[in-house]
């Protein structure tokens, strides 16, 4: 609990969409310390991708609006930060991967200008010529000042005299960080290596559409890395993929997590996924983390009723072993969520004070230093479901 | 066996040619192929289950559509109940297609968003001809609890279902007219796990009550598990490996089937894995080179792989299980496991386990 790289705190989110009004997550609260993975499942509509892109603040605003809650990311709270400002921030600490690969990449580009251009943008933040982050803006903030336009060299306007100012002319060093295009050339060459791509100077020159899944995946994660973000939030990133594939991307992604010591939020439905990356596990239902702690502990002894039929839903029989257990039911519809615990409907333990009480925050299960959280009433007699 | 198979494909084969740009054309350029499904030889008995794993761009699907004849096969024989398949045409074909039926794998875009429930399901039973409106509505009605949806839901659209009920729909749709054969391509793909364990719990039921046999297309071998009695592993449009599931997935004698069972996560965290030992990329299906379609992946490759294509043959140990592999006997016993690298435990933050090896593979 000493350092965490994010920490929400109490985050609620809603959805607007006409009269309605969806509660996609309530009151989450959940710390990433530093070099952890956690990993978040749930079923599709638990709210975890809301929870996910809610951190960089990537949600559409509206239909969504942060209710209540805080998101610290070093030192500063992020539903407080004004819009025009999160891009620096997006850019410095905190990066994503999405599901869909082909999707997130740019097809008119090819990868060399897409990972030079993440690059680019660390090396811009690193010559301290970007916008920077400040809690307050100061006397000298000039991150609202209009950057040199490309525009200026091209019409002959005034560069400054010299040398390098001839090379800026021809384009062949950056202005902004007087790097030369070879050395950013070979940075991206380097990234492409770190995530294993066989022949980059091939590959380099290739659109995103002549890339097979596995090997779009791998640049996405190239160009996260190449930013060298403190939190790296990865929603889904193998969903996408073929099983071998998806294996190759997580021995890549694990290998990575040592090598540039960054924290990954992982987000993922595929419990075996989660078991094999994640340090911790919060698991999501209707809107709320109903259990959080150590994976191991999880998985050898859930302590909430809704994990336990989640783990026991995977299918890990022959057909002659008898049927597979569900859980029975629906999940609630977030607009009329159902009173007292959101699961209860559901549930097998369920007494008459979950009809009326909401679930308890989450609160330690085995002894009071736990990191094993849970939130339900009777967390203590889950492990004698059938 | 007796009685004939349900369905028996011989040297099924499918090739989809390239358009060639202008300056192949002109330049005099052979026309490329993909060999989307060649040669793949499988027989589905009546009332049983086939399971056909195998990952993106194996041919799966396209054989599905070749079994449903919904693609016109490029060469091979295709009989249902030892009736030659490939000669029928016209009303006889039309006919016949009630005896398969395809679920498909997107449960949105297969149902078409402006039709109500009756008439979606309904629609196998009216291209058969014969029936009234109110006949259709009323078989629909009957038809819907047994997938396991409210008989009352008649004049909902498919938009008001979730991916659960949208897919409970297809298999409606497919169920209405009594068929022999049920082509499930995908059928839990876009599912989550507790809706997915509902599905499959039911497919097993109507099978038992009803005796459908199923061709369950998927990538995902814990689906095969449960619902398959056979499974044939497809790799790059051939079929590398067929026997009964316990068989296949306790005992893989084929690398590919070892690489694919090993890659499969597991949740279970007391034992995790650092390293996946089979790299690359499937390789395209344009014009593929000679020999074993796997080589190129392949931990066991020798010289004679990448030239003979091996035969799918029944090795003396696992009797009753076909493997294409030229090294089977070699192999035989070599684990899935042992592709991979596993910690013991998952490590404690405080004490990072041994790094994976940076050197090796």
């Amino acid at each position: 609990m000493s350092d965490p790289v994010v920490s929400i705190q109490g985050l609620s989110i809603d959805y607007v969409v006409g009269a309605g009004r969806f509660r996609a997550v309530s009151d989450v609260s959940l710390d990433v310390e530093r070099g952890h993975v956690v990993g978040i499942v749930g079923e599709t509509g638990c709210g975890k991708s809301t929870l996910a892109q809610a951190i960089p603040r990537l949600l559409p605003e509206p239909p969504a609006t942060i209710g209540a809650g805080k998101i610290f990311f070093q030192g500063t709270d992020l539903v407080q930060v004004p819009r025009w400002k999160m891009p620096a921030i997006r850019g410095t600490g905190i990066n994503m991967i999405f599901q869909e690969p082909l999707n997130s990449l740019n097809p008119a580009f090819r990868v060399y200008d897409q990972v030079a251009e993440a690059v680019h943008i660390r090396q811009v933040r690193e010559s301290g010529r970007g916008a920077v982050v400040r809690t307050e803006p100061g006397p000298f903030d000039d991150s609202r000042r209009p950057s040199p336009k490309a525009s200026d060299a091209w019409a002959g306007k005034v560069v400054p005299g010299g040398a390098a100012a001839e090379a800026v002319h021809r384009r062949e060093v950056d202005r902004r960080t007087g790097r030369s295009r070879d050395e950013v050339r070979k940075e991206v060459l380097d990234y492409l290596r770190l995530v294993r791509i066989n022949d980059p100077e091939t590959i380099l020159n290739l659109y995103p559409h002549e890339l097979s899944g596995g090997m779009r995946q791998r640049i996405m994660i190239a160009m996260a890395l190449s930013e060298k973000p403190s939190l790296l939030i990865a929603d889904e990133p193998t969903s996408a993929l073929d099983v071998t594939i998806q294996a190759q991307v997580l021995t890549l992604m694990k290998e990575l997590i040592e090598e540039v010591n960054t924290s990954i939020l992982f987000i993922s439905h595929d419990l075996g996924v989660i078991a094999e990356t994640a340090d911790e596990l919060g698991v999501m239902y209707a809107g709320k983390l109903v259990e959080f702690g150590p994976v191991g502990e999880i998985f050898a002894s859930p302590r909430h009723p809704y994990t336990k039929a989640l783990l026991r839903a995977a299918p890990t029989r022959y057909k002659s072993d008898g049927p597979l257990l569900s859980i029975a039911g629906n999940v609630p519809n977030l607009a009329r969520p159902p009173p007292g615990c959101r699961y209860h409907p559901r549930c097998p333990i369920a007494r008459p004070v979950c009809r009326v009480e909401p679930g308890p925050p989450l609160q330690a299960v085995t002894g009071a230093g736990s990191t094993h959280r849970s939130a339900c009433h009777f967390a203590a007699e889950v492990p004698q479901i059938p | 066996m007796s009685a004939p198979p349900l369905v028996e494909a011989v040297d099924l084969e499918k090739h989809f040619p390239l358009t060639r740009s202008a300056t192949e054309f002109f330049g005099g350029h052979a026309r490329r192929v993909i060999h989307a499904v060649d040669g793949v030889s499988i027989s589905i008995l009546p009332g049983e289950t086939l399971g056909l794993i195998g990952e993106s761009g194996s041919g799966k699907t396209t054989f599905g559509w070749l079994v449903a004849r919904l693609h016109e096969p490029t060469g091979g024989a295709l009989r249902f109940s030892g009736r030659d398949l490939l000669g029928l045409g016209g009303t006889e074909l039309r006919q016949w297609r009630q005896n398969v039926q395809v679920v498909f794998q997107d449960p949105v875009g297969s149902l078409d968003p402006r039709l109500k429930v009756w008439q979606i399901v309904g629609e196998p039973l009216r291209a058969q001809g014969g029936l009234t409106k109110a006949e259709v509505r009323s078989r629909v009605k009957a038809l819907l609890p047994t997938v396991g949806l409210p008989p009352d839901c008649l004049d909902q659209y498919p938009h008001e279902f979730s991916g659960g009920g949208r897919q409970r729909l297809s298999l409606a749709r497919a169920l209405s007219v009594n068929p022999k054969l049920v082509i499930l391509d995908e059928p839990t793909s876009a599912l989550d796990v507790a809706v997915q364990a509902q599905i499959l719990n039911r497919l097993v039921e109507l099978q038992r009550e009803r005796g459908f046999a199923f061709l369950l297309i998927t990538h995902n071998v814990a689906a095969v598990r449960y619902v398959a009695d056979r499974v044939a592993v497809m790799y790059l449009g051939r079929v590398v490996e067929v026997g009964s599931v316990r068989g296949v997935l306790e005992r893989p004698i084929h690398p590919y089937t070892k690489a694919l069972l090993a890659a499969v996560p597991v949740a279970d965290a007391s034992r995790r894995r650092t390293r996946f030992r089979i790299g690359g990329d499937v390789p395209s299906l344009v014009d593929p080179p000679p020999g074993c379609r796997f080589a190129a992946r392949c931990p066991f490759v020798v010289d004679r792989c990448r030239v003979e294509y091996p035969a799918l043959r029944e090795i003396a140990a696992a009797p009753g299980q076909l493997v294409s592999c030229h090294r089977a006997e070699e192999v035989l016993d070599i684990s899935p496991a042992s592709l991979l690298e596993t910690e013991p435990a998952p490590p404690s933050p405080e004490a990072p386990a041994v790094a994976p090896g940076d050197g090796g593979a």
